[in-house]
């Protein structure tokens, strides 16, 4: 009998974890798969069976069996709400709230991992592909105490909701049995995947196991998404519902009540966002080990580190207005009167809220970046043109959170001859919001190009070409976005509506054009000099520590945006919210409990930092001062 | 020309990023058009007007 070898073993073992991972990922597939014929019952064979009662989707306006109860008709009671002579909906707001955060947290993170860990196996450099390695080690640590926060918040929220809105939980539990059931056994397949990817990492860590070790990381991420899309679809339910008839009953295709018209749109958006506010925390993270570094080769780490997960967080915030564009857009097809309370009634001074959040997102993004280049030899020649991109982000800072219209006394209405401004009036519309946040988006692309040949000098022979084509095309990128920011002022708004498309265009034109083009001219590029990690102003440092704070905020805001848009709806109109808490709170209310929420949330996350700070190895994969390390897209 | 070789001059420059604004003018009006008739909606709408 032949002897398998160690490593033959290895591979074996290998192929069968995956195996036993892939099996259980399609498992609940199988679950809910129909019975087979064999199973199913044979039809009565008497005259008088009832017929079988058909309803009409209120979505899709199909027709189906009705196999769920009507939605229940609560009344402000202890059989519907019981209390604790405290709002029900601010304990399970801050429930929710938490578990949504760390739930974001340990999406992302192994998102990051997976992405820095594969950078590692392609990287041809050793050096390079340790470092990198230990990165992503590090991301999956801080992950792993923080996934274990995350189930146990799950189960406050569960509890919370069983002791607290009962009846309400009960008709959502009866629509969404098998995805719930789905779910769990998901989390089921993510905790054990998880687990043994972070402790498998030492015994994996060569060759073809490695292999392996990124493909679980893929499996991890696959199964993490679809929990979170799982999850998302209870909430889309809520806010538009389908799958169900008028009275709430359910009509027996499960695929209806999760795909929603929300759904989607929701999904992208929430991924999006995750990814950037993970981007952010592991950023804060490292900006709080670098500054609380004991030795110049910790703080360069850290300061790579910070830079890797800001750059990271960053890809995925340019396009998330984008995508809440596009979710406001199909709020607005679903039920126009939704749409006009989020952006142009009741909850319209929070979109002023969030306005000023994501500019001053962006402001801190562009800051950091100006900052970084303080460590870059040769980035003083580009100094001079900061204070005109600072100029042009205040100045479209200031339109973008321009009101439409403001509450004021009987005596300011007056004053002012009406609802809007006679000259700022006309920047609080949606024309020119649209071209100004497209004009911060470009301006932060133009300042990462910045950065990028910051420390060098292109040498490719078509070079002042490349430079006179960045040049057309940032400008007339600016200018087209002013245009049609103009022109929508002079069409009717069906027509107007539309040009919003074009003006992302162009944007994401300068982003995808620009930076590649940037980089193929800054291949084999003349070096000033190499990129000293660890010097860099405090103040950078700082500006990663907001960044994240404004995510967390802003996540806290806009997640009571969408929930507070159904007013006195559990569903909205299917099931009538009768409680006492059914009301819409003061603008002051919301935001204390938000600044509550992003406290907890960070007073606690500090913990896990602690946590993780202390199982740190003695002497993890730093670069001296100096010394040249990793950084993504060309900014070596 | 006292033009050498990997050396461009200032008159070359101008006409250089003169060429790459009326490539980008051209390369924008065209996305602006294509972008609207995708969701069906006339970019010049009120120029036919």
């Amino acid at each position: 009998m032949a002897t398998i070898t160690k490593q033959a073993r290895k591979k074996i073992w290998a192929f069968l974890a995956l195996g036993t991972f892939v099996g259980l990922l399609f498992l609940p597939l199988f679950l809910s798969l129909p019975a087979g014929a064999g199973d199913t019952p044979a039809p009565a064979a008497s005259t008088d069976a009832k017929p079988v009662e058909k309803s009409r989707d209120v979505w899709y306006k199909t027709e189906g069996p009705v196999i769920g109860a009507p939605a229940p008709k609560t009344t402000d009671s202890a059989k519907d709400y019981p209390r604790y002579n405290f709002e029900s909906r601010v304990i399970l707001w801050v429930a929710l709230q938490q578990h949504l955060y760390y739930g974001s947290f340990v999406l992302a993170v192994p998102i990051f991992c997976m992405i820095v860990e594969y950078l590692g196996v392609i990287t041809k450099d050793k050096a390079l592909s340790r470092k990198y390695d230990q990165l992503a080690y590090d991301f999956v640590k801080i992950s792993l105490t923080a996934y274990s926060i995350t189930a146990l918040l799950g189960g406050i929220v569960i509890f919370t909701f069983l002791t607290l809105y009962p009846t309400f939980f009960g008709y959502l539990s009866s629509i969404f049995r098998p995805v719930m059931a789905t779910y769990a056994l998901l989390f089921i397949a993510e905790s054990g995947t998880l687990y043994i990817y972070y402790y498998a990492w030492e015994r994996m860590r060569e060759g073809f196991l490695k292999w392996i070790h990124v493909a679980m990381s893929v499996i991890l991420n696959v199964i993490g998404t679809v929990l979170m899309m799982l999850a998302n679809s209870w909430i889309a339910f809520m806010q538009s519902p389908a799958g169900v008839d008028a009275d709430g009953r359910y009509l027996g295709n499960v695929w209806h009540v999760i795909h929603t018209t929300l759904w989607n749109p929701i999904n992208v958006h929430r991924l999006l966002g995750n990814m950037a506010f993970g981007g952010g925390v592991v950023a804060a993270y490292a900006a709080y080990r670098f500054l609380t570094a004991k030795s110049d080769e910790e703080r360069a780490h850290y300061d790579w580190m910070g830079y890797v997960a800001m750059f990271i967080g960053i890809c995925f915030l340019i396009p998330l207005p984008f995508a809440g564009y596009w979710l406001m857009r199909e709020v607005y097809a679903y039920r126009q009167q939704m749409g006009i309370t989020l952006m142009g009634g009741l909850l319209a001074w929070l979109f002023i809220i969030q306005a000023v959040m994501i500019g001053a997102l962006f402001l801190t993004a562009n800051y950091y970046l100006w900052q970084g280049m303080d460590r870059m030899p040769g980035a003083e020649r580009f100094q001079k043109y900061i204070k005109y991109m600072v100029f042009v982000l205040i100045m479209c800072f200031i339109v973008w959170l321009t009101p439409h219209t403001m509450v004021m006394t009987p005596a300011e209405l007056k004053a002012m001859g009406g609802q809007q401004h006679p000259v700022l009036g006309n920047y609080g519309v949606m024309s020119a919001k649209n071209g100004a946040i497209n004009t911060i988006i470009t301006t932060t692309v133009l300042s990462f190009i910045i950065y990028q040949r910051a420390n060098k000098i292109p040498t490719v022979k078509w070079a002042p070409y490349g430079n006179a084509f960045l040049f057309g095309l940032f400008t007339m990128a600016y200018v087209n976005i002013i245009w049609l920011a103009i022109y929508g002022y002079y069409i009717p708004a069906n027509v107007r509506v539309g040009l919003s498309v074009p003006q992302v265009a162009s944007t994401l034109s300068c982003l995808f054009i620009g930076v590649i083009l940037n980089s193929i001219m800054l291949k084999g590029a003349k070096d000033v000099g190499p990129i000293v990690w660890g010097k860099i102003s405090v103040r950078g440092q700082y500006a990663l520590i907001m960044l994240a704070t404004s995510f967390t905020w802003m996540m806290g805001l806009m997640g009571y945006i969408r929930s507070s848009v159904r007013l006195f709806w559990h569903v909205n109109e299917i099931m009538r919210d009768n409680s006492p808490w059914a009301f819409t709170h003061t603008i002051g209310f919301g935001a204390n409990m938000i600044s509550f929420n992003v406290l907890f949330f960070w007073l606690t996350i500090l913990f896990v930092f602690w946590l993780g700070a202390l199982g740190v190895r003695k002497a993890p994969a730093t670069a001296p001062v100096g010394q040249k390390v990793p950084a993504p897209a060309g900014s070596r | 020309m006292a033009e050498k070789a990997g050396q461009v001059t200032t008159g070359m420059k101008i006409a250089i990023a003169v060429i790459s604004l009326i490539l980008a003018t051209g390369y924008f009006t065209f996305l602006d058009w294509g972008a609207m008739k995708i969701q069906g909606l006339d970019y010049f709408y009120l120029f036919r007007k």
